[in-house]
């Protein structure tokens, strides 16, 4: 993975562990909010970004396919997977604009029949399959191929793709999450919906005034049990259950209830047959704007009742990445499980009065982890909750 | 996936009048200029004045297909919703686009923005007919119907129904220029039904949208098998066959994505019983959604309608079973096997 606030998993960690949090001001995109409205850039430029992903000098990778191969290549090495192509492999990747972050550079240039130049290599970029198969051809992937785009719940949605593929029998092998790279598109859509704080966010606070935008990328290499014991491979974590559900309530905000967040957590855990009260941590969507955490507040305590677990949105670290934060944060998840860790809600002040529980502020270590939910959500009414468990083998 | 599914209910909106009752019966439409356009309905029946007013083209095409769709297949919420686009609205990211540079990232409408998101006619579908169930879109060239269709099979071999799938596409006049500058489409004007006569680089564009209701429950139409290829090094062909237990002589109809490419084509020769259809849709990433529609309708007709296709031998029936062989630009190849089920016929 590859965020803000790291390059990888162990950079991720490491940030977490010292609550340093990715946002700042963005140095890459080309905004006249670039000093106004914060946002957690990934601080390598592009250039850089291209040594780090092995395609040094290679023209044609827009920095969402980069961010997205830098993440792959640590997820395949960390599998233990030399090879890509000896297995029968699926890539299931989310992506919200593509590659956007550098067709918008030049897309006045594109459609202007006196320009020509080498823009042009990147006419073919905009659209969202192009970096997922930039990245499947690079590291020679080919069995399933997918691009999911359901707003901010589109790489949960991936790795419930991909755990689906697997159950059908379809493949043994699927690595499934999302790449973002900010755009001032973007930035500018959120914007206009007044959901973008001016200060750092700060989710599920009475005076929280809207999220940060991030990027980053992350995937999982999900396996089935069998490829596990046939190569003996050391498992992190087991994808439990899973759920997505639709508020079709409004295009751009959820029911005040919660309807959507409560039945998609409902359903995970009823999928991995694990009840409320042995869940120990919540990975909340927590995007600090004022509709979603009232909602997702609302559905936490109409599931856990008066035992709400620990819970904590890591989007103040991150910044939302949007397509790859359901992603980075089942990577989180599987760090509280392996580290027996509780990240902190960062920014966290006061009480929202509408609700009668606070996030987890202070970092907690040693404390046994073994079920983890952790909440996507998005636009068009998309909900997505998964359901991360220690391996029991 | 050793389940059966079957289409329950279906409808297209497309360059032809695929929208009305009796769509076979429906003269051909042609183009000269390279680029189809949608045969719009009358969307009053299906929404209300401000929405037709508020909503960009496609989100107008794709949710009236859904509608008419779940109409047809005789239910009203449906077991989940998936979708697959290749570009989503091109209408409103271009709009949000330029609107950022007109008014210099200050004071933008919101509205292109939401309706840019690719996922946007999904959560108009279920919002108008309360669906909370399962939603995704799939956004990937052309797979992105195919793999709505795959997740589909999916949802229902895991036991639920009535599964609404469906693809929509559109091509504006921008895009359609930024293609050009990359060989997508042909430098010369044809005429659109003279399309197989024009071996040459480039096709002609289109775009469309077809919505399925995909269930368990018996019906005529039989979607007995989906196999997706990516960049394959060899044909595919008789490897899906054999994974149907079907020989090559037992297809009566191989429906071709054929679109007069010499850059692309090569990979539909030797095909028998040859069924091109890009000269009613032209060609788009979900055009393998359109393919999946005449083949339906053919199977259910018992025959190809000879007025839509005045270039070729039109092979007479029975249709039992239904080839469908479809590639976008060479990348993503399709498979899909229809077969019709002679026990539900009366």
């Amino acid at each position: 993975m590859v965020t803000a606030i790291g390059d990888d998993v162990a950079g991720n960690l490491k940030s977490l562990r010292r609550q340093q949090s990715g946002v700042g001001f963005s140095q890459h995109i080309d905004t006249i909010y670039k000093d106004v409205l914060p946002a957690a850039e990934v601080r390598h430029a592009t250039v850089t970004l291209q040594g780090m992903a092995g395609v040094a000098g290679k023209d044609g990778y827009t920095r969402t396919t980069l961010l997205g191969l830098i993440a792959m290549r640590e997820a395949l090495a960390d599998a233990g997977i030399a090879t890509a192509s000896e297995e029968p492999t699926g890539f299931i990747n989310a992506s919200t604009v593509g590659g956007m972050c550098d067709t918008e550079k030049v897309y006045f240039d594109v459609i202007n029949p006196e320009k020509e130049g080498d823009f042009l290599q990147y006419i073919d970029t905009l659209d969202c399959a192009d970096c997922t198969q930039r990245i499947a051809d690079t590291v020679g992937i080919d069995e399933y191929i997918a691009t999911i785009s359901t707003a901010c719940s589109s790489s949960a949605n991936a790795l419930m793709f991909g755990a689906r593929l697997i159950k059908a029998g379809l493949v043994r092998r699927v690595i499934c999450g999302g790449t973002e790279a900010l755009t001032r598109f973007t930035l500018n859509g959120f914007n206009s919906l007044k959901n973008i704080d001016k200060q750092h966010c700060r989710p599920f606070d009475q005076t929280r005034n809207g999220l940060n935008l991030g990027e980053g990328a992350a995937y999982l290499v999900l396996e089935s049990e069998s490829l596990v014991k046939e190569r003996n491979a050391s498992v992190k974590a087991e994808l439990k259950g899973y759920a997505n559900t639709n508020e079709a309530f409004h295009p751009t905000a959820p029911s005040p209830e919660g309807d959507g967040a409560f039945a998609a957590m409902q359903q995970a855990l009823a999928m991995g047959g694990v009840a409320p009260e042995n869940v120990q941590y919540v990975n909340v969507h927590g995007t600090a704007t004022i509709s979603n955490d009232l909602a997702e507040g609302h559905a936490l305590q109409r599931l856990f009742g008066d035992k709400v677990p620990p819970f904590s949105s890591t989007k103040p670290f991150t910044g939302h990445a949007l397509a790859a934060a359901g992603g980075i944060e089942a990577i989180y998840a599987v760090l509280a499980i392996q580290h027996s860790i509780i990240f902190p809600n960062l920014h966290f002040s006061q009480k929202m009065e509408e609700l009668n529980i606070t996030p987890e502020t202070q970092l907690k270590e040693g404390v046994p982890v073994s079920n983890v939910i952790s909440n996507s959500f998005g636009f068009g009414g998309n909900n997505a909750s998964l359901l991360i468990s220690k391996y029991e083998g | 996936m050793k389940d059966k599914y079957y289409i329950q209910g279906m409808s297209a909106i497309s360059p032809q009048h695929t929208f009305e009752k009796d769509p076979f019966s429906q003269p051909l439409v042609t183009v000269q200029e390279n680029v189809f356009a949608c045969v719009e309905p009358d969307y009053r029946a299906y929404m209300p004045p401000n929405s037709i007013r508020r909503m960009t083209r496609i989100l107008k095409v794709g949710l009236t297909t859904a509608l008419q769709c779940i109409q047809n297949a005789g239910i009203t919420i449906p077991g989940a919703i998936v979708t697959g686009t290749g570009k989503g609205s091109l209408s409103d990211t271009e709009r949000f686009l330029k609107e950022i540079r007109e008014y210099k990232e200050t004071a933008l409408n919101a509205t292109p923005f939401i309706q840019s998101t690719y996922n946007a006619v999904n959560g108009l579908i279920a919002l108008q007919q309360k669906c909370t169930q399962y939603n995704n879109t799939f956004v990937h060239r052309g797979f992105s119907f195919e793999n709505a269709l795959l997740d589909s099979m999916l949802l229902i071999s895991e036991g639920n129904k009535d599964i609404l799938v469906g693809a929509f596409e559109e091509i504006t006049a921008e895009h359609f220029y930024i293609k050009s500058r990359i060989g997508f489409w042909k430098k010369e004007k044809i005429a659109s039904d003279q399309l197989y006569a024009h071996p040459t680089p480039g096709t002609i564009s289109g775009e469309g949208a077809a919505f399925f209701v995909l269930s368990d429950t018996p019906s005529e139409v039989e979607l007995a098998g989906l196999k997706m290829v990516y960049k394959p090094k060899a044909s595919y062909l008789e490897k899906f066959l054999a994974s149907k237990n079907i020989r090559l002589e037992d297809i009566d109809l191989v429906i071709s994505g054929r679109n007069g490419d010499s850059n692309f084509d090569h990979y539909y020769d030797g095909l028998p019983k040859e069924l091109p259809f890009k000269h009613l849709s032209g060609e788009y990433d979900t055009a393998g959604a359109f393919a999946l529609w005449l083949g339906a309708q053919i199977l259910k007709a018992q025959q190809v309608p000879a007025n839509w296709f005045p270039m070729v031998k039109v092979p007479t029936g029975p249709f039992k079973n239904i080839l469908i062989y479809n590639h976008f630009f060479g990348e993503q190849h399709v498979y899909m096997l229809l077969t019709l089920n002679t026990g539900y016929r009366k």
